[in-house]
């Protein structure tokens, strides 16, 4: 009863928690949204082949997936004989595919997916909407869309197969170079479709076989599995999400690491900023917490009402923010399939997971915000309630102390860690130490705010304005420390990040400008690289990329292979490491196609141009759709289809131009959340801060203030609360950031500069200032009169 | 309900204000004492005392004979709770609750549910049966006074300490106030003891305790008049000076 009256009759004071609550909330249910929709699904291509049967996984790779190996020609024929000797299974369709694009658009990551057989046209249900099969080499079934963009227009799903009708041609481009193919038919799926033998010529390899079934699923797939043994895994139902293209999923893992970084840094600028609102409230409520305590509540009943009272809120909020979040994360489908951080077709949907977790996560966040703040609300003794001025005593508690430097050591031992951490987990050590940095800049803020605050007032202590401002402060330094806060988090944050960047591009941009040699390069147009047709004939030297099984002992690895004319076999030092290999020993390489060769080391070389380097012959042998990147040119260059020619430093910013788009992207929109989050927090926090305070401005108006001298001290406050948070924030950023670029340091060898952000921590303190400025005036102004 | 040899001082080290000197006290079952003395002679420091809501330096406090020294903050709330009840001179009420929420509170609190009619009867008692859904700043600060009186009644406890209940409200107002705590003792045996400045108020006490630094420097069993009082008090004054 009493939490309920109170949240009712204080809506206003609560406004400050629900807000800090609601926003997290929704941000958390929209990013978890996001996450949740972009986990692989079974892909629409397979939706009428409820079983169907993977290739057989020979280890896991880098990314953490299952590394598939491709049947071979024979094993294919094999497996499909013994499937179909199972009555239920009415067809075993292996699905090839390869590299096609239409000639004239651009290709966005799925052109390596488009090239399909016929016949598993039938595991999508696709039927011809008109003309005929494709029955030899050169004839084509076109689908309704392609996957691609067409080159200046944007993605139109009609205009895709606009003018081709059976009959026709098309011109495409594939692994091969420029062809032109007949049109016989088309068809409601997507992408292109020509005979099987052709299509299994041209795929690298085949890694599916989709299954026609009648009868039960799960005792088809049990049956299947038992008849095939370990030629290969069957996936059923939800679990053929594991038969998820691997470009597919790549695009889905750069999305998802903006997605967990955004979760991350949400929840954790949601923690800090509901239990500094929480700390606040509990503060202001003082005189009313001792009259409880007056009128016989015990200090648990206390702790009892006020976690009942935030747990209300925090329902309310998230009740309020999660459908917000949900609502909203469609809206962020569209440009993230845009840039690429999602595959084409990518739809955030309902989550229930997300809103649910998301307000749980909300409530349980605001509950530990309010422990501390419950647990030092519960020591207000009674005569607290007669005490006119609610004028703090001591700012600084043992727990304080303790976890403030708790998480200090934390941050500054997970900083000195670093250099010793795998490179891929030092961005996030980094975000940590930040995390744990400014937590304990906050607890231990009201020790620094003291001193901080005489040394800025001095010049003013003369004016009453400065006397009021002065020892406002000083006899709330813990309201300072409130509101100065999530302007630390601000501050803090974008400082360690933008300069995080910097100092790694700064650090790369060295490494780029050293070996670009002075030359022109053949670089692909709009395609997902070189055709053989496109390289063929080029004076120059080229890379043929593929990707080879190394089996060693018991182990198969996964390597970056490139195909070099002209090349003997060798490694990179790294890779001779891992697969135990020396020169003049034989390794066991798998490649695309599945076939098994053994081959002796001629060179083990750190320059090598991949980390297994092949003859170009034996790679396009056995990956008949592996591409070209570039080719690095050594006469004239030859005109040729999605291709163009530039320079090799023109070729190389262009590479890191679109990392550093990325990163950039990635960047604006971690700050935008993180800062967006705390300045919404910083008006807020001020809002409450001064609307308590409203008495106080009042007496100070009838001791003869103006209300502009009043606004004068409140904006001089303000002002104050946005310098301590920015100092404090810009030296937490600061200190991480050298402990970044230690690590850089540490892994590169040598020297890196520090990038401090200036403008950027300058730019967002001055933001800061400005909206705690608003927020604290606003108060003022409402009710400028001096009745009560 | 009794204070021994309380001594309670202020600050630390060198900087220290002595409010209450060995005060000996004894407030018996059924009787109005008024506490009287000049400001800072340590009369609210006595009543804080005595109802357990402040701890002493040193001597002894017993709330309806329980000696409070040894309890902790839970179970000194919990005595507290059931034996005593408090009206101060202002802001007695939660301005969340309405009238008779917060007269309710305390029995809520102590986990008890009123009887039926219960709060309606406290609140009638005190003249406010028409106003138990008004919140606080919904009412006048006599009527917050008589919600608070009615509060510190509804459970029945052993004392009542007010401390100038009637110090912000005009001469009307406070006599239904002190009428009102006078009822109280006569018809219930209810036990109070109230800091006043006003003579008038003091009046309608049994008995009159006279502060000055920190010490009882007078004790006159009553029933004693306004005027003999407002003698005492300018007498005590003079000598202090
Ligand atoms: N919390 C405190 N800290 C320090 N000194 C205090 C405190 N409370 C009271 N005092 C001091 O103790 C002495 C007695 O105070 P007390 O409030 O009991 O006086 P009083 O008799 O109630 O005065 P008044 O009639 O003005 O209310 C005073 O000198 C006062 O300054
Ligand atoms: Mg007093």
């Amino acid at each position: 009863m009493t939490a309920w009256a109170m949240v009712r009759h204080r809506f206003a004071s609560f406004a400050g928690t629900f807000v800090a609550i609601a926003l997290g909330v929704a941000v958390v249910a929209g990013s978890v949204t996001l996450y949740l929709s972009s986990r692989p699904q079974p892909p629409e291509r397979y939706r009428a082949s409820p079983v169907m049967v993977q290739a057989p996984s020979v280890g896991i790779n880098d990314y953490g997936e299952p590394e598939i190996r491709s049947w071979t020609p024979d094993e294919l024929a094999e497996v499909s004989g013994r499937l179909e000797q199972d009555p239920r299974i009415t067809a075993a369709i292996p699905d090839p595919f390869f590299y096609v694009q239409r000639q004239g658009t651009a290709d966005h990551g799925m052109a390596r997916l488009a090239g399909h057989s016929w016949s598993s046209a039938a595991l999508g249900g696709y039927q011809l909407a008109t003309g005929h099969a494709p029955a030899k080499k050169g004839e084509v079934v076109v689908g309704a869309s392609q996957g691609e963009v067409s080159v200046g227009a944007p993605a139109d799903e009609a205009g895709a197969t606009a003018g081709l009708v059976p009959g026709g041609t098309i011109e495409v481009l594939t692994a091969v170079g420029p062809e032109t193919w007949t049109v016989t038919g088309t068809t409601d799926g997507p992408g292109f479709y020509v005979s099987d033998d052709d299509a299994l010529a041209r795929a690298s390899g085949v890694r599916v076989i989709g299954l026609t079934v009648t009868g039960d699923q799960e005792q088809v797939a049990d049956g299947a599995q038992a008849r095939i043994g370990g030629a290969g895994t069957v996936r059923a139902g939800p679990e053929r999400a594991a038969l998820e293209p691997v470009e597919v999923t790549r695009i889905r893992w750069i999305g998802a690491q903006l997605l967990i970084a955004m979760v991350t840094l949400g929840a954790f600028a949601t923690v800090f900023v509901v239990a500094s609102t929480c700390a606040l409230t509990a503060a202001q409520r003082r005189r009313e917490l001792g009259l409880l305590r007056t009128a016989g509540a015990t200090p648990g009943q206390v702790r009892r009402m006020m976690y009942a009272e935030t747990a209300l809120i925090a329902v309310f909020a998230g009740l309020v923010g999660a459908p917000v979040g949900s609502a909203l994360a469609p809206l962020l489908a569209r440009p993230m399939t845009d840039l690429d951080l999602e595959p084409p077709g990518f739809e955030a949907t309902w989550q229930p997971a997300a809103a649910g977790g998301a307000i749980l996560l909300g409530l349980i966040v605001a509950l530990a915000g309010v422990a501390v703040a419950a647990r030092r609300a519960s020591r207000v003794p009674p005569l607290a309630a007669l005490r006119e001025a609610a004028a703090e005593t001591r700012s600084m508690t043992p727990a304080r102390w303790v976890f403030g430097l708790l998480s200090a050591a934390g941050g500054a031992a997970l900083l000195a860690a670093m250099p010793a951490m795998a490179t891929q987990s030092k961005t996030t050590a980094g975000m940590g130490a930040a995390m744990l940095l400014i937590t304990a800049a906050a607890l231990l803020a009201p020790v620094v705010i003291g001193p901080l605050v005489r040394l800025v007032t001095a010049p003013w202590r003369g004016s009453a304005t400065g006397m009021v401002v002065r020892e406002g402060t000083l006899t709330g330094v813990r309201r300072v420390a409130s509101t100065a806060a999530p302007v630390l988090v601000t501050v803090g944050m974008t400082v360690l990040l933008v300069g995080m960047v910097a100092t790694i591009n700064e650090a790369a941009g060295v490494d780029e400008a050293a070996d670009i040699p002075a030359a022109t390069v053949l670089a692909p147009d709009g395609t997902p690289g070189l055709s053989e047709a496109a390289v063929r004939g080029q004076a120059g030297s080229s890379r043929l990329d593929t990707r080879v099984l190394v089996t060693h002992g018991a182990a198969t690895t996964g390597e970056y292979a490139a195909g070099i004319a002209g090349s003997a076999v060798t490694l990179t030092p790294e890779a001779a490491g891992e697969v135990g290999a020396s020169v003049g020993s034989a390794i066991t390489l798998r490649f695309a196609d599945g076939a098994q060769t053994s081959l002796p080391v001629r060179r083990i070389d750190a320059g090598a141009a991949a980390p297994v380097v092949l003859p170009r012959d034996l790679v396009r042998k056995h990956d008949p759709d592996a591409l070209t990147s570039m080719v690095v040119l050594t006469g004239e260059p030859r005109p040729a289809a999605g291709a163009r020619v530039m320079t090799a430093r023109g070729y190389a910013e262009e590479q890191v131009a679109e990392e550093g788009d990325l990163v950039d992207l990635f960047l604006r929109v971690l700050i935008g959340l993180t800062a967006g989050y705390t300045a919404i927090a910083v008006s807020n926090t001020l809002l409450m801060a001064t609307a308590a305070r409203r008495q106080e401005f009042r007496a100070l108006r009838l001791a003869g203030a103006g209300l502009g001298q009043v606004l004068r001290v409140t904006t001089a406050e303000a002002v104050l609360a946005a310098v301590v948070g920015a100092l404090l924030g810009g030296a937490v950023g600061v200190f991480s950031l050298a402990g970044v670029r230690a690590a850089v340091e540490d892994e590169l060898g040598r020297k890196v500069a520090l990038m401090i952000p200036w403008d950027a921590g300058l730019g967002v303190t001055a933001l800061c200032a400005l909206l705690a400025v608003g927020a604290t005036a606003v108060p003022v102004l409402r009710r400028p009169g001096l009745a009560r | 309900m009794e204070i021994r040899a309380v001594t309670k001082r202020y600050g630390q080290a060198d900087n220290t204000v002595t409010a209450l000197d060995a005060v000996d006290a004894r407030f018996d079952p059924g009787t109005f004492t008024a506490v009287m003395g000049p400001s800072g002679s340590g009369k609210s420091t006595l009543l804080h005392c005595a109802a357990g809501l402040d701890r002493v330096t040193s001597g002894e406090v017993l709330i309806d004979g329980v000696p409070v020294k040894d309890l902790s903050e839970r179970a000194l709330t919990r005595l507290r709770r059931s034996r005593v009840g408090f009206v101060f001179q202002a802001f007695n009420l939660i301005p969340a609750l309405t009238a008779a929420q917060n007269v309710v509170l305390p029995l809520r609190l102590a986990g008890r549910r009123p009887r039926p009619g219960e709060v309606a009867a406290m609140l009638a008692e005190v003249g406010l049966a028409e106003r138990a859904g008004h919140r606080p700043t919904e009412l006048s600060g006599g009527q917050q006074q008589r919600v608070a009186i009615a509060r510190a009644l509804v459970t029945r406890p052993a004392v009542i300490f007010a401390d100038e209940p009637t110090g912000a409200l005009d001469a009307r107002s406070g006599l239904e106030i002190l009428r009102l705590l006078r009822a109280a003792v006569d018809r219930h045996g209810q036990t109070i003891v109230m800091v006043t400045h006003d003579p008038v108020a003091a009046a309608h006490a049994d008995r009159v305790l006279f502060l000055a630094d920190g010490r009882v420097v007078d004790d006159v069993a009553g029933p004693v008049g306004a005027e003999k009082i407002a003698v005492h008090t300018a007498r005590l004054e003079e000598s202090a000076r």
